[in-house]
């Protein structure tokens, strides 16, 4: 039986994939989690879960974000000095981030049309 | 525990106890992870060679803890493994026997009754009242915790089968006598006992540790090799190893383990980076 392994590096941090073990039973699996998983990086936590209940939805089955013009959704959109939230801050450099790949990719694909 | 000393404030008849007991422990663990380090890359599973190696390495991890306590005291590296007399090691029969050709059994009914003794033997070597025995143990449990889940995990699962149980009372048959002579004494026992190095006896100890063994393999359909009534004295092995007798697998592990010393022609050993360098 195959387990997903999500790692929390620390306390608050989100869980994030690390990989898989396989390992019959839950018990099992959390005792060969921390070996495989937890051993060597800094590790707070681990989530193992059955690799069945993980239930997946990829962009052939939706479009993620809708296709229509959003652009209201973007916090680069306003003109606002952010520097006085750190968390402001950083949302808005990842959102920028976001937008220069999807140019990116937009572009990408014009091309190829 | 306020009052530890060190093991250079004890009087000379006290350290040479002491002494006794390290080398006890530490040779247990050190040639036990060497014989564990066999099963990597085929143990049943990578994760079950992933645990099992890892296991190993702990195990190292505390012989390092007592040889480096016994360094503290004028022991060298090249005195305390590389250059030293095979028949001067202290470890038990139990750990340094091989693993019967690719039976998991073997090297599962093996950790089980190390690890039950281990644990027993930190509890009474908490109450030496002497800082380099004591303070490790806190580290030493946290992994100790460990390979006890993980053999009784695979115990469980191995005797819910009929073939699995087979090994595990073959393995439990052929490894038990061996595993009494964990609890045999050796050089300064009454010492060691006079001193208080060890809060409990050898032989309340190994009393513990028949009934939490015999009761968990029992609960499990395993037929104990020794009924409740026997001496465990009458069931000893030839080689006990406690005594500096052993079996003859055990200059043959020596041998292997010290042959790349010997054909590099090395005389000093250089320690890898550790926590304490």
């Amino acid at each position: 039986m195959r387990w997903e392994v999500f790692r929390q590096d620390k306390r608050g941090d989100y869980h994030k994939h690390c990989g898989d073990i396989h390992a019959p039973d839950r018990e099992m699996a959390t005792l060969f989690a921390q070996i495989q998983h937890g051993r060597r990086m800094t590790t707070n936590s681990l989530w193992v879960v059955p690799s069945d209940e993980v239930t997946e939805i990829d962009t052939e089955d939706t479009a993620f974000g809708g296709r229509t013009d959003k652009a209201y959704r973007w916090a680069t959109t306003y003109n606002v000095d952010a520097s006085f939230a750190k968390e402001v801050e950083d949302s808005e450099k990842e959102q920028a981030a976001v937008e220069r790949e999807r140019g990116a990719t937009a572009s990408e694909g014009e091309g190829d049309d | 525990m306020g009052d530890l000393r060190s093991l250079a404030d004890l009087s000379d008849e006290e350290r040479t106890a002491a002494e006794a007991l390290l080398f006890r422990l530490a040779d247990d663990e050190f040639v036990l992870a060497e014989r564990y380090t066999e099963w990597q890359v085929i143990a049943p599973t990578l994760e079950s060679d992933l645990a099992l190696s890892n296991i190993a390495q702990d195990e190292l991890g505390h012989a390092r803890v007592w040889y480096d306590a016994l360094n503290r005291i004028g022991h060298t590296e090249q005195s305390l493994v590389w250059e030293r007399d095979p028949g001067s090691f202290r470890h038990s029969t139990l750990v340094e026997l091989p693993f019967e050709e690719g039976d998991w059994a073997d090297a599962i009914v093996r950790s089980y009754l190390y690890d039950v003794a281990e644990d027993l033997r930190l509890d009474a070597v908490a109450e030496s009242g002497v800082h380099e025995l004591v303070d490790p143990i806190e580290k030493l449990r946290s992994e100790e915790e460990y390979h006890l889940q993980h053999a009784q995990q695979w115990l469980e699962r191995l005797c819910d089968d009929a073939d699995g149980l087979d090994h595990v009372q073959d393995a439990t048959d052929r490894l038990f006598e061996h595993a009494l002579t964990l609890w045999v004494p050796g050089p300064e026992a009454a010492a060691i006992e006079e001193y208080g190095l060890r809060g409990d006896s050898l032989a309340s100890m190994r009393r513990q540790w028949l009934d939490t063994v015999g009761s968990f393999l029992e609960s499990l359909g395993v037929t104990m090799p020794l009924d409740p009534e026997d001496d465990p004295a009458d069931h000893r092995p030839a080689a006990v190893g406690r005594d500096g007798s052993h079996t003859d697998h055990w200059p043959r592990l020596h041998d292997d383990l010290t042959e790349t010393y010997r054909e590099l022609d090395r005389s000093d050993v250089r320690r890898l980076r550790g926590e304490s360098a």
